[in-house]
């Protein structure tokens, strides 16, 4: 059996975030910012979990469980505010609700 | 968890069990007065369990806290800074209709993630400090969830920590991919082998990721919608002690793996602190909303702590160290006076608020106009001694192109503030009175000792001097 | 010999990319689920598989639900009929990662390629030994999340004065400069 991808494993979790990261910038919509968000958090994931699976050490994994609980909290607030700004922009759009200016 | 090692977390343990106290405080029964005045009393008990830490130090907890002289210092500047904002935003949240309790239960939270951070020895415990900060500052920076300024600082604050965090975290998942190891000092023993291509771009990543922390001037750009639209108080924490336990982490980061040594490094701070300064400077010439000026300021003055940061050599900690001291104050206090006059229906946000006002409130007016000069760096108060202590640790390691463009900046700066500080000498027109709210115990006390603060370490500064003096030393 | 990785992989940056690009945010939450099972089955041939588990539990299963929830609640005008041509797409990247899961599962032993797979047990050592700090510290993250979510998340009272019946029926009047106006105007 040979050595295990973990080299393609990290460029396809670098993938993944450039992705996430290209949706942060393009998307205007708030749903789609968080989601991408969330895509590179989960891209960080994978990078942590095949570096713990390279080494041989269950860090990786422990970094990873650590992860999802910042995710948790992080889409809990995300969501509280998204709702909080459609009650009262009446819409998802951030550059609909830029009042402050210079 | 040995005994001793209990003793060195105590400031960390009573901060998070005071959050919890305050929460449960809540649910029993909903009185501001009384949480406000446990929230006090308990960022009191752990700055004095601070003392107790002292005696068992240095003390590495579980491969995640150093809690060393470097951090017990920071440690208790955050929790002094923590302090004088729970002061400063008594009287603010007394004239609003928003549920009061919350905002102490996220500050007291934001305030344990700063230590945290400020303590943090493994990349797990910059992350989750960083996190705790972040998640506590998105529920504070969107407190006034009603008022649509408020909401889009929030959205925004929210938007960019956490592509910030994602940068970071990733950084370090490449880091650790390659390096195998989750601990700055084994980090630092590895690095005998030349750091090879992932490592650097992790490293470049978890750069990028600080740099939107600190809001340096690539990363600046929500810096002033969300210092407009946060609550006073809360903006003076982030201005503060956010940047503050980043930069520690930083500094604690520079100095463990020696990055000095590294030119690429070195010329990217540069660069960075370079355009901070000019950036900051020039941009806050063109505010005339007092709140966006403080923030421009805030990103030139993280650009002069770049400079000290990178002049290497004993000086260097020392004077960063106290450069922040001199910031924490003047920050506080200048954002403190901002919240201070800042009534229920509108903030005191427009430079012609302050107009006149050396004749209606002579002592706020004071306080306003010490920060502002301290922020300018004139003598006698704490920014100009801050701003030598750079200029003679930059010219110990020969940073000349960096110290003239901290002269430039700082000059440039001097109009800025002057046109506040003339503002409020000038006549009161008889015109339009912008009703000031009553005056409140808490916030002056709190704006009374900053400001004595401020003036005593400008005149006297050799106590603080001598305490820096041992910081590399103490450092693990 | 199934090439899991090299499948899983696939799905995921697949559904990943058509994530960002769609339009209607319940398919691309839909997308990102996918993209979740794909990186969990990753993870199972990683010999990761407690984790692999972990994250079709919680971030697909919890978090994600959440999403949608909230989407569907807001519902911001999205066009929920779904033609059956729409189908094929996710039909057959789910296909695809329906054989790299039995091809995992399959037989007693996880067939890893060269990796020992590290058991629950080793991670139940590191989080309560080493980490054991680290998990109190994430149980504050999510208090902080908690206390920040209810707070921007309350449903506002109508008449919102200053001081008095908005906060809390038959508060007692509490001490400072009480000036009531109209909330948020």
């Amino acid at each position: 059996m040979r050595q295990y991808p973990i080299d393609y494993g990290l460029v396809l979790s670098a993938v993944l975030f450039a992705i996430g990261m290209a949706g942060v910038f393009v998307r205007r919509n708030v749903i789609f910012v968080l989601l991408c968000i969330e895509i590179m958090l989960n891209a960080a994931g994978l990078a942590f979990v095949l570096g713990g699976a390279r080494w041989g050490q269950a860090d990786g994994q422990v970094m990873f469980i650590f992860i999802l609980a910042m995710a948790a909290a992080e889409v809990s607030v995300g969501l509280a505010l998204i709702m909080r700004m459609f009650h009262r922009f009446k819409s998802l759009d951030t550059n609909e609700i830029a009042r402050m200016k210079g | 968890m040995s005994s001793e090692q209990i003793l060195a977390l105590l400031p960390i343990l009573v901060t998070s069990a005071a959050s919890v106290v305050v929460m449960l405080l809540v649910a029993l029964k909903r009185s501001h007065g009384l949480v406000f005045g446990v929230t006090v009393g308990s960022l009191l008990v752990a700055l004095a369990a601070i003392g107790s830490s002292v005696s068992v130090m240095p003390q590495a907890v579980s491969s995640l806290l150093i809690m060393d002289r470097f951090a017990l210092l920071y440690i208790g500047l955050i929790l002094a800074a923590t302090l004088a904002v729970a002061l400063l935003s008594y009287a603010y949240l007394e004239s609003r209709a928003e549920r009061r309790e919350e905002y102490y239960i996220l500050l007291l939270l934001a305030a344990a993630g700063s230590e945290v951070l400020a303590a943090a020895g493994s990349y797990v415990s910059f992350f989750l400090g960083l996190e705790i900060l972040s998640i506590s500052l998105y529920g504070l920076v969107a407190y006034r969830r009603q008022t649509p300024l408020g909401i889009e600082a929030g959205v925004k604050y929210l938007i960019l920590a956490g592509a910030s965090s994602g940068f970071i975290l990733f950084g370090m998942a490449l880091i650790y991919a390659e390096q195998g190891s989750l601990q700055f000092a084994a980090l630092a023993a590895a690095k005998g082998s030349s750091f090879d291509v992932v490592s650097l771009v992790g490293f470049a990543l978890i750069v990028v990721g600080v740099g939107f922390k600190l809001a340096v001037v690539p990363f600046h750009l929500w810096t002033p919608d969300v210092y407009q639209g946060a609550p006073a108080p809360v903006t003076a924490f982030v201005a503060t002690v956010s940047k503050g336990a980043m930069f520690a982490l930083l500094l604690r980061y520079f100095i463990q793996l020696d990055l000095y040594q590294y030119g690429a490094v070195v010329l990217v701070f540069g660069i960075i602190a370079a355009l901070s300064i000019l950036a900051g400077n020039i941009l806050g010439l063109l505010q005339n909303n007092v709140k966006r000026m403080l923030a421009y300021s805030s990103i030139a003055h993280v650009g002069y702590l770049l400079v000290a940061l990178l002049a290497s050599g004993p000086l260097a900690v020392s004077s960063v160290t106290f450069y922040l001291i001199a910031y924490f104050i003047t920050n506080l206090g200048a954002f403190g006076v901002v919240g201070y006059l800042s009534s229920g229906e509108r903030e005191a946000e427009e430079i012609d608020d302050y107009r006149g006002l050396a004749w209606r409130r002579p002592w706020v007016a004071g306080a306003l106009t010490a920060s502002l000069l301290s922020l300018a760096g004139i003598p006698l108060t704490a920014g100009f001694i801050g701003k030598f202590f750079i200029i003679a640790a930059g010219a110990g390691s020969r940073l000349w192109a960096l110290l003239i463009i901290l002269v430039v900046g700082s000059v440039v700066s001097f109009f800025y503030y002057f046109r506040l500080v003339l503002a409020i000498f000038r006549e009161p027109d008889a015109g339009a009175q912008v009703p000031y709210p009553s005056a409140s115990l808490a916030g002056g006390i709190a704006l009374s000792v900053l400001t004595l603060l401020l003036v005593w370490l400008g005149v006297y500064p050799a106590p603080l001097v001598n305490l820096l003096g041992g910081m590399t030393s103490g450092l693990l | 010999m199934f090439p899991v990785f090299y499948v899983a992989g696939l799905v995921a940056l697949v559904s990943t990319v058509m994530v960002v690009t769609r339009r209607n945010p319940i398919h691309a939450l839909l997308y990102f689920i996918l993209s979740l099972v794909a990186v969990a089955v990753i993870f199972l041939d990683a010999g990761a598989p407690f984790v692999a588990a972990l994250e079709v539990i919680i971030y697909a299963g919890a978090i994600m639900v959440l999403f949608i929830f909230v989407v569907m609640l807001l519902n911001p005008g999205v066009a929920l009929v779904i033609r059956a041509r729409e189908w094929i797409g996710p039909a057959i990247l789910s296909l695809l990662l329906t054989l790299g899961i039995v091809y995992s599962v399959v037989g007693s032993t996880i067939k890893t390629m060269g990796i020992s797979a590290t058991t629950p047990k080793d991670i139940a050592m590191a989080l309560f030994g080493p980490y054991l700090l680290g998990v109190e510290l994430a149980s504050l993250l999510l208090l902080a999340g908690l206390v920040a979510a209810y707070h921007l998340g309350r449903r506002i009272e109508r008449e919102a004065p200053a001081r008095g019946a908005s906060l809390q029926p038959g508060a007692p009047v509490g001490s400072g400069a009480p000036s009531s106006r109209k909330e948020g105007a």
